[in-house]
């Protein structure tokens, strides 16, 4: 049933590219379905009947419906419809596919990037800027760290979709993927703890007295954020703070 | 001192940096460590760009991008903040307190200019709805092409607009500031660091073990100033 | 413990319920009431993958469902029970009977909805349905995460939300 698809390399390279703008049309309506659209896009040119053939036109349509799921995680999807697509299955079945891919994909890279490497990678490089490393280092640091998983998973993602198909679910049971999260937040508890107060004291410059004062304020707001935690957004009380605290400095 | 001279190259930087948030490459240029601090070197002070960015960057760590909700958009933003500060924070005691605050409400703005661009590429998608159902390659193109672009330019004219607007405010508050600067200071970045602490437990509180590794790191970088 | 959410969303599970509400609710077990997924051996392989492996998720058509709700609303720990549609949600809640408050977290863009809010699209039935079911006493609300403020029904409808 399944036929043996050939990929080639300038199609592949093609729609990796194009991956990095598949939220260029983001909205809250169709999200990042005609993104999807675009990324395989180079892949439906080589179904029966070349660009612009019926084939084509039907499956394009069918790929720029509604889609949402992670950015990154959605080379994955990309790669799997690619394939669907051009083994020829069959129309419902892979609108079906494609609707169950949304939620997982989007689960699966919500936990590892935005819950856990983005903020572990950034926390590095709050280490880096409070040991005192230097500018370029420290952009380095994060750039280089982060950009390596980030352009790793995508690279993974379409050619694990593209090698799987409709089968992609056994790929996404990888260790990284499904162990990785708990790991990687593990790490960032333990750097986080160490960054903090070494940023805090960068920022702050010499003088015991003062960081103390600062460390006892920042343990006490912390705790009292951490608590509201999913009633409120700290970043907003913040501002209400720091708005006072410039009208008492210009005011008074 | 700041004319459009300045204005123009930042106004480019933040175009490009917003356009990382969501659209293109997404390759975290736009986080506000690496905005501010490209900001601040376009004007020659990397290393006061670097101070905004990473203060920013702990408020930055409590707000991740997920699904559909709403986030503030740092990129824009920490172009703003670096740039005040290289601007007009030189020696002044509130640089550093106003920039970031300005960062924040930059990136609150960012936030809607988001929003709206999301409602517009909607309607346009709505409106080519037929020709996409057809399968028109030149429409679903078109449709990334003409989002990527205006993005660009939400990003590009918040960033002239926000500094167009805050350079006079900036420094008539820093004309009239009358904290210490150590204390001033040190009130942005404890409240940027509260906001942090939370955020790193939120993160990672559900993983096994991750609370006493958090102690455990508070415990050595506590130790590490101490003997610095 | 139990169920402490009961939510509408078309795409069951996904980052918004495994972390947005599954960290400050500390959720550790869902409950995917789906007669199509609980059928479909692939689609439920694909979702447990969505899911931390700390966490469990169960799968039931809603005949099921209706019969074991009680058992999960006596467990001790904290889980959470997902609908794909309203149609879902609302013979569950015919058959149980003991459902008191429903989350609208994201029913999307199809022809012939009327967009509410960002994250709720509806057709006239839909709003019907979910009229009927307030009208029995079910707390209806919008809330795609928990730090955003919930709407209620009446809200939502009148589309003064978020807009």
């Amino acid at each position: 049933m399944t036929s043996q698809v050939e990929i080639p390399v300038r199609t592949r390279l093609a729609m990796f590219v194009r991956l990095l703008a598949i939220q260029g049309a983001w909205n809250y309506e169709t999200m990042l379905g005609n993104g999807v659209g675009f990324c395989v896009e180079p892949a439906l040119r080589l179904l029966p009947g070349g660009q612009d053939g019926p084939a084509y036109r039907a499956a394009l349509a069918r790929q720029s419906q509604y889609f949402n799921a992670h950015p990154y995680m959605a080379a994955v999807a990309v790669g799997a419809l690619a394939r669907a697509e051009l083994q020829g299955e069959d129309a419902a079945k892979i609108e079906r596919f494609r609707t169950a891919l949304c939620g997982p994909l989007g689960s699966v890279g919500d936990r590892l990037v935005w819950a856990t490497w983005l903020p572990a990678c950034s926390i590095v490089a709050l280490a880096a800027f409070g040991f005192g490393v230097g500018t370029a280092g420290v952009l380095l640091v994060f750039l280089g760290i982060y950009n390596a998983g980030h352009l790793a998973l995508r690279a993974w993602g379409l050619s694990a979709g593209l090698d799987h198909g409709m089968r992609v679910a056994s790929a996404l049971g990888g260790p990284i993927l499904r162990r990785g999260p708990t790991h990687i937040a593990q790490a960032a508890a333990l750097i986080g703890g160490i960054a903090l107060p070494l940023a805090l004291d960068q920022v702050i410059g010499p003088g015991r007295a003062l960081f103390g004062i600062v460390l006892g304020a920042v343990a006490l707001g912390g705790f009292v954020l951490a608590r509201l935690h999913g009633r409120a957004e700290g970043w907003k009380i913040a501002v209400v703070l720091l708005v006072l605290f410039v009208l008492y400095s210009v005011a008074r | 001192m700041t004319d459009f001279a300045q204005l123009l190259p930042l106004a480019m930087l933040g175009a490009v940096l917003g356009l990382d948030v969501v659209s293109f490459p997404q390759a975290m240029i736009s986080r506000p460590i690496v905005a501010a601090t490209a900001a601040a070197t376009l004007l020659g002070d990397p290393g006061r760009g670097l101070l905004v960015g990473a203060t920013l960057e702990m408020f930055a760590l409590e707000t991740l991008p997920f699904g559909a909700s709403r986030y503030p958009e740092w990129g824009s933003a920490a172009v703003v903040g670096g740039s005040l500060y290289a601007i007009h924070g030189d020696t002044n005691p509130g640089g550093l307190t106003v920039a970031v605050l300005a960062g924040l409400a930059c990136a609150w703005i960012g936030s809607w200019s988001m929003v709206q661009l999301r409602k517009l590429n909607a309607a346009l998608a709505r409106r080519r709805h037929d020709a996409v159902a057809s399968g028109s390659k030149r429409v679903v193109e078109g449709l990334q092409v003409f989002g990527l672009t205006a993005d660009l330019l939400r990003g590009g004219i918040l960033t002239a607009v926000i500094l167009a607007v805050f350079m006079p405010l900036h420094r008539y508050v820093l004309g009239n500031w009358h904290s210490d600067a150590r204390v001033s200071r040190a009130v942005v970045v404890g409240v940027a660091a509260s906001v942090a602490g939370a955020a790193v437990w939120k993160a990672v509180h559900a993983a096994p073990r991750a609370r006493w590794l958090m102690l455990a790191g508070l415990v050595v970088g506590l130790a590490l100033l101490a003997f610095r | 413990m139990a169920i402490e959410l009961f939510r509408i969303d078309d795409r069951l599970i996904h980052g918004q319920v495994v972390v947005g509400w599954g960290q400050p609710l500390d959720l550790a077990f869902i409950v995917l009431v789906d007669d199509e997924v609980a059928n479909s051996e692939w689609e439920q392989e694909l979702y447990r993958m969505g899911v931390p492996p700390e966490m469990d998720v169960h799968f039931h058509t809603v005949d099921d469902a209706a019969a074991k709700l009680a058992v999960y609303q006596r467990d001790e720990r904290r889980g959470a029970l997902l609908t794909g549609d309203i149609g879902t949600m609302t013979r569950l809640i015919e058959l149980t009977g003991s459902i008191t408050r429903v989350n609208l977290g994201g029913i999307h863009h199809r022809i012939g909805r009327t967009q509410r809010l960002r994250y709720v699209f509806l057709a006239p039935d839909e709003e019907q349905a979910l009229r009927a079911l307030a009208s029995r006493g079910v707390d209806v609300s919008a809330q795609d995460v928990p730090a955003a403020r919930p709407l209620a029904l009446n809200e939502v409808l009148s589309g003064e939300g978020n807009r």
